[in-house]
């Protein structure tokens, strides 16, 4: 993994509306989202949008419906056009870009995942999949290969001949991660990709994609409005509220330091311990004294309680590649469970 | 005297009236009848404001010459159309000479062909087309019924019109609909000239066509049948293009397919089913219409029809009128079975 640049936003802007140069002038002047409606009657979608997308990570973008999250996806491969501002995929501003290298970018750099799966219903299972090479001109005889590899992978071993509506949602997402798979594209943009499944299926989903993942690192935008889902993929996490970003960062760190009140609401339903890690709220430096065992920076503070069988006097080393990189004392443990109320103040000042 | 007579006094026209006015020109049966019932009925003086009639062009024509009578806008419409007749079949003609054509050699083709290679030359494309026995049996023994009753020969010219007439209507019709799917201002446009067009009565597509073409030529009755068949296909072309799941749409973008391949590899196909609705109502619509063009000379069991009526022989008008509803069901079911055929092999999501 390296911490390159793929995706770059930069002041993005998007206003709904008949005038939204007009209209943008005043959101630049600080006009809100509900006075700009009430007042223009344009509706601000994403208002001064910054955030680097590392390649081979997965960046999370998360909100409440209605937060403009699914807008500024689209956004990344054009779908949507901006009011103001830039996308910079590898360092070149795609929104100069033709109709021909727009083109060129969806089919062979971006691959997209939707939340209502948006699979062909005449194409068989196969042909969605290869839907991508098919768009690049490539027969149906040289990526049937390729396809069958990926259906194979994501679990639909022998479906190629099936139609879409033969399956059940969880299996037509495969078929949806497969299709994009397949197109070989660095870039996956998932839009609400689990949405739609049940909370097993998600589950399994979630799972088949970290696993995808640790094999091709790809460079993943994944688009969700369940928390939980968030910290369980994201290596680096954003906020949007009402078209704005109002946090971004570590999940670890948003999940200790939440710079708002609403992200204090947000995160005070979920598991601390199962979400929170050793590294997070570890002691740096060299342990000293007593310690009862070793355990791993990224084991949870749930596998850490259960390893001291609930023993509050223990104390231990936490290692990184067979490396000590710090301490941990069960006390802290317990403090880390504990939503930070008292953060509001120091995230305030 | 006339009842507005006094309006043109006071208004000080009288004089405009009477200057243009063609004087004592040859009088109207309908104006020597009612002179001699005004002088026997006792004068006008006792107009009471009960017999007062609307100030048509032919009341303010009574009391003002140089007003024209409704009459002569009828006469003006007719000769204005003749003085364009000229001009418009320099136009017309050469355009519509192929219809001419294509009518003339599909009759002569299906009327000439011996009956044992037809009827089971038509099977055949009904099973190609239905891929269902029932259908093809029901066609058979149909076809068998109208020619044991000697409408072999009517039945198959009405056929070889409905053939050709609709073959243009799909021609043409599907083409419109999707320029129409693809532009709201066509749409606004087109959509009135359909509206006219399916509710201008039958005869009346007959009566301009009638001073364009001479009666020896099918294409009089061919453009009356495709003006009024062609609707339904152009309007559902345009409904199932526009139904087509904006989801599916937004990932063939997503993907990068060009408009070309947007059209042809998704939205036709998903538009099928639509599409196929309107050309089974586009061949109804064709047959019903072969019947009425029987009045210019088009041949088929219309021509028997028209027999029954002119000279009251009841049983040729209900035998020719029960083979219309023969052939009106066998075409409904071939065309519904192919339509069900395409359903089926979509997706019902």
């Amino acid at each position: 993994m390296n911490d390159q640049v793929k995706i770059s936003i930069r002041n993005l802007y998007k206003i709904f509306g008949d005038t939204p140069q007009a209209a943008l002038a005043d959101v630049r002047a600080g006009m809100g989202k509900p006075e700009l409606l009430e007042k223009r009657n344009h509706v601000l979608g994403l208002s001064d949008i910054n955030v680097e997308i590392r390649t081979g990570r997965i960046t999370v973008i998360m909100g409440l419906s209605g937060s403009g999250k699914s807008t500024l996806i689209r956004h990344l491969n054009r779908l949507i056009e901006p009011t103001a501002g830039e996308v910079l995929v590898d360092g070149e501003n795609i929104l100069t870009w033709d109709e021909t290298r727009l083109r060129r970018l969806r089919r062979e750099t971006m691959s997209m995942v939707f939340q209502k799966f948006a699979l062909l219903p005449h194409r068989t299972v196969l042909e969605n999949a290869g839907m991508a090479l098919a768009t690049r001109g490539i027969s149906r005889k040289e990526f049937e290969a390729d396809a069958n590899r990926w259906l194979d992978r994501v679990g639909l071993e022998g479906y190629g001949g099936h139609y879409p509506h033969q399956l059940s949602g969880g299996m037509q997402q495969r078929v949806g991660i497969a299709r994009a798979l397949t197109s070989n594209s660095g870039i996956m943009l998932m839009d609400e990709a689990f949405s739609a499944l049940d909370p097993l299926i998600r589950t399994d989903m979630q799972d088949l994609l970290i696993e995808l993942q640790a094999e091709l690192h790809k460079t993943i935008v994944f688009i969700t409005h369940d928390l939980d889902e968030a910290l369980k993929l994201a290596d680096h996490l954003v906020i949007l509220k009402d078209g704005a970003v109002i946090q971004q960062g570590e999940p670890q760190q948003i999940l200790l330091e939440p710079a708002d009140p609403y992200i204090e609401d947000f995160v005070s339903d979920i598991n601390r311990a199962r979400v929170l890690r050793a590294r997070s709220i570890m002691e740096e430096g060299p342990a000293e004294g007593e310690i009862s065992g070793e355990i791993d920076h990224n084991d949870n503070l749930e596998s850490v309680i259960a390893m001291a069988e609930g023993a509050l006097d223990r104390r231990y080393r936490v290692m990184r590649d067979g490396e000590a990189v710090g301490s941990l004392e069960m006390p802290a443990i317990m403090r880390a469970l504990v939503p930070r109320q008292a953060s509001r103040k120091t995230a305030r000042n | 005297m006339a009842i507005y007579d006094s309006v043109f006094d006071s208004l000080g026209l009288r004089e405009w009236c009477d200057g243009g006015g063609s004087g004592e020109g040859p009088m109207s049966m309908a104006e020597l009848l009612a002179r001699s019932r005004g002088e026997s009925g006792g004068g006008t003086g006792g107009a009471s404001l009960w017999d007062l009639p609307f100030p048509s062009l032919d009341a303010l024509h009574d009391a003002c010459g140089v007003i024209p009578e409704s009459r002569d806008l009828t006469l003006g419409l007719e000769r204005g159309f003749l003085s364009m007749r000229d001009a418009l079949r320099v136009v017309i003609d050469p355009v519509t000479q192929p219809l001419s054509w294509m009518l003339r050699e599909s009759l002569a083709v299906m009327t000439n062909t011996p009956w044992w290679i037809m009827i089971p030359l038509l099977l055949a494309v009904t099973w190609l087309v239905s891929k269902s026995w029932r259908v093809v049996v029901f066609v058979a023994i149909s076809l068998a019924l109208l020619a044991f009753v000697d409408h072999y020969n009517a039945a198959m010219q009405t056929l070889a019109i409905i053939f050709v007439c609709a073959f243009i209507c799909v021609l043409f019709g599907v083409p419109i609909g999707i320029a129409m799917s693809r532009s709201d201002r066509l749409q606004r446009i087109v959509i009135p000239i359909l509206d006219m067009l399916q509710t201008l009565p039958p005869f009346v597509y007959l009566i301009p066509l009638i001073f364009l073409f001479s009666v020896t030529e099918p294409k009089l009755y061919g453009i009356a049948i495709i003006l009024y068949a062609i609707v339904p296909v152009i309007r559902l072309t345009d409904l199932g293009i526009r139904l087509v799941d904006k989801d599916v749409i937004e990932a063939a973008d997503a993907f990068g397919m060009t408009n070309r391949q947007k059209l042809f590899g998704v939205q036709i196909p998903l538009a099928l089913p639509n599409i196929m609705a309107g050309v089974n109502q586009t061949i109804m619509m064709s047959l019903a219409m072969v019947v009425i063009a029987s009045l210019v000379s088009a041949p088929g069991l219309g021509v028997l029809v028209l027999r029954g009526i002119r000279s009251l022989e009841l049983g040729v008008g209900l035998v020719a009128g029960f083979g219309i509803v023969l052939l009106a069901i066998m075409l409904d079911r071939v065309t519904k079975a192919s339509l069900a055929r395409i359903d089926a092999s979509q997706a019902r999501r």
